[in-house]
């Protein structure tokens, strides 16, 4: 089992997309005026949708001395301030989301592995249901999955620094789908990716101890 | 200048609603861990967007009811909390398939088209998607959207002195998105209603609102 600290908004509903089981025990971390968590208790950090990115940009050293003792950072959409190492979400208008496509680049951990991408570009057959701006990458981060214009979806950063950062441009990413979709192809994909993520990181944790 | 507050807590939509050329003149930031009372001074409104911080707003629930009670206006969109808010908010699934399924058909059965707010707008103006339901409101305050289930998406009251219009919209959040092109409509009257300024021009969020080194104080 790994420790897991998921950042907290303070939004309705966030405590349904991770339900603690045998594999990791969530524990909330609800950001507040004296927002300054101890990171060192966790093996894995998550940035749901929806957070407070100004809190984050308050303790980007923490972050990024917890990145670098070996840990791991989930981040999901929406870091408009510049606290995730080397990498960097925008938001852009300029593309309309019924030519939303996605294709799958370079997944060496197979993560995408009996996973339809269909799951992510449709729901109930409307496109671009998961998008939301793009990535740009660090340099030698690796893009799993680009979008029609070539864009970075979502990258995971083994290099940047010591530790592992699964970053999506779009959101929910979870072990529940929640309330974000009712098409089940949809439902389904999200939360096995999410889950074969985890047994990367876990696997990463176990080696490590 | 700047007399409607957007309460803010640091997701990314809020920001670049707020901080957008058109209506950076007229919105002033407010982050809610600084929220006080001092944060509130020459203000004619506040603005709660979806995906606020719920916690944090019922710790300070008795400012924005002062606020209230001295005859302003608040707007509160999306998810709520009966910690602060005297009606039951509810989760639902999204409706973003109406557009291809039934494009003149919004997921609504009813508005009030005599509300300031939406004095105008058409169907698919005064209604885009939901998040969730209100399953009671306060009092005396009255509907002014419903779905066809009848549960209600938006109402008003001025039980506490000034004007509380709640709504499952999301006009802030969604506008500071950016996917949906028509949303000027909603949040122009919206602004309009709020502070009696009407926002000019284009809805646009420049590049450099991205990736922005935050000295927190700089807020």
């Amino acid at each position: 089992m790994i420790e897991a600290a998921v950042i907290s908004n303070g939004l309705q509903g966030v405590h349904a997309y991770f339900i603690s089981n045998h594999r990791v025990r969530y524990h909330f971390l609800e950001v507040d005026e004296h927002f300054n968590p101890d990171l060192a208790p966790y093996e894995l950090l998550v940035v749901p949708n929806g957070c407070d990115h100004i809190a984050m940009a308050k303790i980007k050293d923490s972050v990024k001395h917890f990145l670098d003792a070996g840990k791991s950072l989930f981040c999901m959409d929406g870091w408009f301030t510049d606290w995730v190492p080397g990498n960097q979400w925008v938001m852009d208008n300029s593309k309309k989301s019924i030519d939303v496509r996605y294709t799958l680049c370079t997944d060496r951990h197979n993560l995408f592995n009996d996973i339809n991408i269909d799951s992510f570009i449709f729901s109930h057959g409307i496109s671009g249901w998961w998008s939301c701006g793009y990535i740009i990458p660090a340099p030698h981060a690796d893009v799993i999955l680009k979008d029609t214009w070539n864009r970075a979806i979502i990258v995971l950063d083994e290099t940047t620094t010591n530790g592992v950062m699964f970053l999506t441009a779009s959101a929910p990413l979870g072990d529940t789908a929640g309330q974000a979709t009712d098409d089940r192809n949809s439902m389904k994909d999200l939360v096995k990716l999410y889950q074969q993520l985890l047994d990367l990181i876990i696997g990463k944790s176990l080696q490590k101890r | 200048m700047n007399k409607i507050g957007l309460i803010f807590n640091g997701v990314w939509s809020h920001y670049t609603f707020a901080t957008a050329p058109k209506y950076e003149h007229i919105i002033k930031l407010i982050y809610i861990h600084d929220f006080n009372k001092e944060s509130l001074e020459g203000l004619d409104a506040i603005m709660i967007p979806f995906q606020s911080h719920q916690p944090a707003l019922a710790k300070r629930k008795k400012l924005i009811y002062d606020f209230l009670n001295q005859g302003k206006k608040v707007f509160v969109e999306g998810d709520s909390s009966m910690d602060w808010i005297d009606g039951t908010w509810e989760d639902r699934p999204v409706d973003n398939y109406w557009w291809v399924n039934s494009p003149n058909n919004p997921p609504i059965s009813e508005t009030d088209f005599s509300h300031p707010v939406y004095a105008g707008l058409t169907p698919r103006q005064s209604c885009w998607h939901t998040h969730g339901s209100y399953t009671s409101m306060p009092s005396d305050a009255r509907a002014i959207q419903r779905k066809p289930n009848g549960e209600i998406i938006t109402w008003e009251t001025n039980q506490y002195g000034g004007t509380l219009l709640a709504t499952t919209l999301d006009p802030i959040v969604e506008h500071g998105v950016q996917q949906i092109t028509y949303l000027d409509n909603y949040v122009d009257k919206l602004i309009t209603w709020l502070n009696g300024e009407v926002p000019q021009g284009s809805f646009e969020v420049p590049r450099n609102k991205y990736g922005i080194n935050v000295q927190h104080d700089s807020l």
